[in-house]
């Protein structure tokens, strides 16, 4: 379940990031995203939140739940500003649909 | 630099119209009035709170660090050195006033 | 101030982070460290081994043993052995007449950690484990312990000063969320001291906020004494979440029930919840009672349930009575400080949050430097506050991690049978402490920050090798073992020092940005030799 929360929230910020025209810019230069996909992406983004803590909740109570959950998005925002973006911006597509994947078939298995 | 003095007032007030004085009261007044103003907190809030004696106590001990915060916040933020102190000496007093009535220090 | 209010607000977090931020991320860095203090502690030990008894096999020998050397005590007090700590620890309180003059207060006092499997005193090297790094993080050392408590209660306040200024200052904290620039000078030291605040920063507002109030009735007593007058014990039975004081002395004498029976008893009633450890008020007395306490890990709050049963009859007499609003925030507050209730995994993400922690203090110490130092350029010579900050930056940001280092270094090449060897172990912390300062303050220039760095990197990534050839609790036997928590710290020793190392690299390896005119002579050379070389690759292709 930890790698499932983990690995949504770490989608949803790259989502998020995905709304934000500098880093549309960064990614992808000239073939930026249109103000309409950049709202979609922040519709995403922040769904992958919700479904992120609702998961949290469910599993660890309201109490310790968001406690998870900020912990997660802490790990989730910090690799993909320090390392990715800077270092290996070329990782994050792939990382942000492969990482909710893997978290999803450990939780099932 | 010209170092003759006319006469010994105007060097003693450009001595103190250095900033430096401003921020150093606005210091003392962020610090120490914020200490004041935080335990008065805790006073009044121990008496004038409903409910019982040990929760309204609890209560006011954790408003009190974050009434300290912002005490440190208005002392920089106002407009004078002056009006940091007034503004955190003036609700510390206040209480003060209230807490006696309610009994404090009798 | 004249100026506006996000500028006054700038100034302001500037002077409160920077005048506290050397001892802040000592307090940080110890703090951190505390999430795994029982880890450290079990670490630091190598001949404990881990418990292999159940809990109530562990409770029966604590059991037999405080019957055997404090059958006269009032009350016994028992932690027993859990996952993370495999000792368990008890102490009992003596009747007055028993209690040694000679040691004050703490004449009244007797206590053992006894290893469970035995039943015996615990025969392992003297030293406090993690448990230093979690008092130096409030006691500090060296200085009385009030002391001590006030000045990280003023720095905790700056702290929090810090933090919210910080944010009310931070204009683009949405637009720069995600924002780091590398290679950037000032830019990038700004950019990452941004990011790793507001990436944790609940984390860093609650940390904060909450270490003040673990603490907060000593900072403010003003309350305390206008509501409840001398009646200061009337306050904590008043305002603190738990059974009352056994008051009543002891009564002719019977046998207790078997231990494992009353456990059980509690472990019914909260269906299945294992125990923390548990109290006896007047043992073998017939009026003996026994509070049990729950183990952490359900709840937030510090305060855990306890259940009182009389020992004796097996009767529930109490439970522990349902928290007023202000007792149970504090004790939510108290216990997101402590996070005694994190598994694993939250455990891991505090760790994180906290070391993110240590790296927003750092960067924003060495980020005033790099920004004050240009002022200096034109006169040739640093100032006396710059150099100031230069050495202390060295000192605390590259020499804490040495200190910490050496400190595991100590534990395991210090002579076992050494006398007062936990406080020798202190000593060696602060001498290496000491000694980074020191030459940081002889020469606050790059190449110490590198050389400090290095040096880090070693005494880290060598502890495993130093573990290996002094105890059997190595990476070949605990990774063998499955021993998670001993293999991790020799492994995180290991990341420690890579990253350290990767820091040391980079400060040795920096060069100063070009300035625009160098930029503009470097790109005309590359233009002129552009040229030439484009016509003959024309003249090739053609």
């Amino acid at each position: 379940m930890m790698l499932l929360v983990l690995g949504l929230s770490f989608t949803a910020f790259t989502a998020l990031s995905l709304a934000m025209e500098k880093h549309q810019q960064e990614l992808h230069g000239k073939a930026a995203a249109s103000p309409v996909r950049r709202t979609q992406w922040r519709v995403l983004g922040w769904l992958l939140l919700t479904v992120a803590f609702a998961l949290c909740v469910v599993d660890h109570g309201w109490a310790m739940g968001p406690v998870l959950w900020l912990g997660a998005l802490t790990l989730g925002g910090i690799v993909l500003a320090f390392a990715l973006y800077p270092y290996r911006p070329k990782w994050i597509a792939p990382l942000a649909v492969a990482l909710p994947v893997i978290g999803l078939v450990v939780a099932l298995v | 630099m010209d170092r003759s003095p006319a006469t010994a007032s105007p060097r003693l007030s450009t001595f103190f119209a250095n900033p430096r004085w401003g921020v150093l009261s606005r210091s003392l007044a962020a610090i120490f009035g914020g200490y004041a103003l935080a335990s008065m907190t805790t006073v009044f809030c121990a008496l004038a709170l409903p409910g019982a004696r040990g929760q309204a106590v609890l209560t006011g001990m954790l408003l009190a660090i974050l009434v300290a915060a912002c005490a440190a916040l208005w002392a920089f933020a106002t407009r004078s050195a002056l009006r940091a102190w007034v503004g955190i000496l003036a609700p510390t007093l206040l209480m003060a006033g209230i807490s006696r009535l309610l009994g404090a220090w009798a | 101030m004249k100026n506006g209010f996000r500028q006054s607000m700038a100034w302001l977090h500037t002077w409160t982070g920077l005048l506290v931020g050397w001892l802040l991320l000592l307090i940080f860095m110890a703090g951190t460290a505390s999430y795994y203090r029982e880890e450290i502690s079990r670490w630091m030990r190598p001949e404990l081994p881990r418990s292999t008894v159940s809990t109530d096999q562990a409770a029966q020998r604590a059991a037999d043993y405080l019957l055997a050397n404090a059958s006269q005590a009032e009350s016994w007090f028992v932690t027993l052995p859990q996952p993370r700590n495999p000792a368990m620890q008890m102490f009992w309180r003596l009747p007055a007449e028993l209690a040694d003059p000679a040691k004050g207060r703490r004449g009244a006092f007797g206590d053992a950690t006894l290893d469970p499997n035995t039943g015996t005193e615990l025969k392992a090297r003297e030293t406090r484990g993690g448990d230093f790094f979690y008092r130096l993080h409030f006691d500090l050392h060296y200085i009385p312990v009030l002391w001590a408590r006030y000045l990280v209660g003023f720095c905790a306040m700056f702290m929090l000063v810090a933090i919210i200024t910080g944010v009310i200052t931070h204009k683009k904290i949405f637009k720069d969320f995600f924002t780091f620039r590398k290679d950037k000078g000032l830019r990038s030291w700004l950019d990452f001291h941004n990011v790793s605040a507001v990436m944790a920063l609940p984390y860093h507002a609650m940390i904060t906020y909450t270490g003040i109030v673990t603490l907060m009735i000593m900072y403010l007593p003003w309350g305390v004494n206008v509501a409840y007058g001398t009646d200061q014990d009337a306050f904590y039975s008043e305002a603190f979440g738990g059974l009352p004081e056994v008051t009543a002395p002891a009564e002719g004498k019977a046998a207790p029930l078997p231990l494992r029976q009353l456990l059980d008893s509690a472990r019914t009633h909260w269906h299945g919840t294992e125990v923390a450890g548990f109290s006896v008020a007047n043992p073998g007395a017939a009026n003996a009672v026994i509070d049990i306490r729950q183990r952490d890990g359900k709840r937030l709050s510090i305060d855990t349930p306890a259940l009182r049963y009389d020992m004796v009859t097996g009767a529930l007499l109490q439970e522990t009575p349902p928290s007023g609003g202000a007792t149970a925030t504090r004790g939510v507050l108290y216990g997101l400080h402590l996070a005694r209730f994190a598994d694993w995994g939250v455990r891991a993400l505090f760790f994180l949050s906290g070391l993110t922690g240590c790296l927003m203090v750092a960067s924003g110490v060495v980020l005033w430097a790099v920004k004050e130092r240009p002022k200096h350029a034109k006169s040739g010579r640093t100032g006396f506050g710059l150099r100031l900050v230069d050495a202390l930056n060295i000192g605390a940001v590259a020499g804490l991690p040495i200190a910490f280092a050496a400190y595991f270094w100590g534990n395991r090449l210090l002579p076992l049978g050494l006398a007062e060897r936990s406080n020798a172990e202190a000593n060696v912390f602060f001498y290496a402490w000491g000694a980074s300062l020191l030459a940081a303050f002889i020469w606050p220039k790059r190449m110490m920050w590198a050389w400090q760095l290095y040096i880090g990197a070693a005494a880290f990534a060598l502890i495993p090798l130093v573990n290996a050839l002094t105890t059997h609790a190595h990476l070949g036997v605990t990774l063998l073992n499955g021993d998670w928590a001993l293999a991790g710290f020799d492994l995180s020793m290991i990341a420690f020092g890579a990253m350290l190392a990767l820091c040391g690299w980079r400060m040795q390896r920096w060069t100063p940005p070009l300035t625009a005119a160098e930029k503009k002579k470097r790109a005309a050379a590359a233009a002129a030799t552009k040229a030439p070389a484009d016509a003959v690759e024309a003249e090739a292709s053609a």
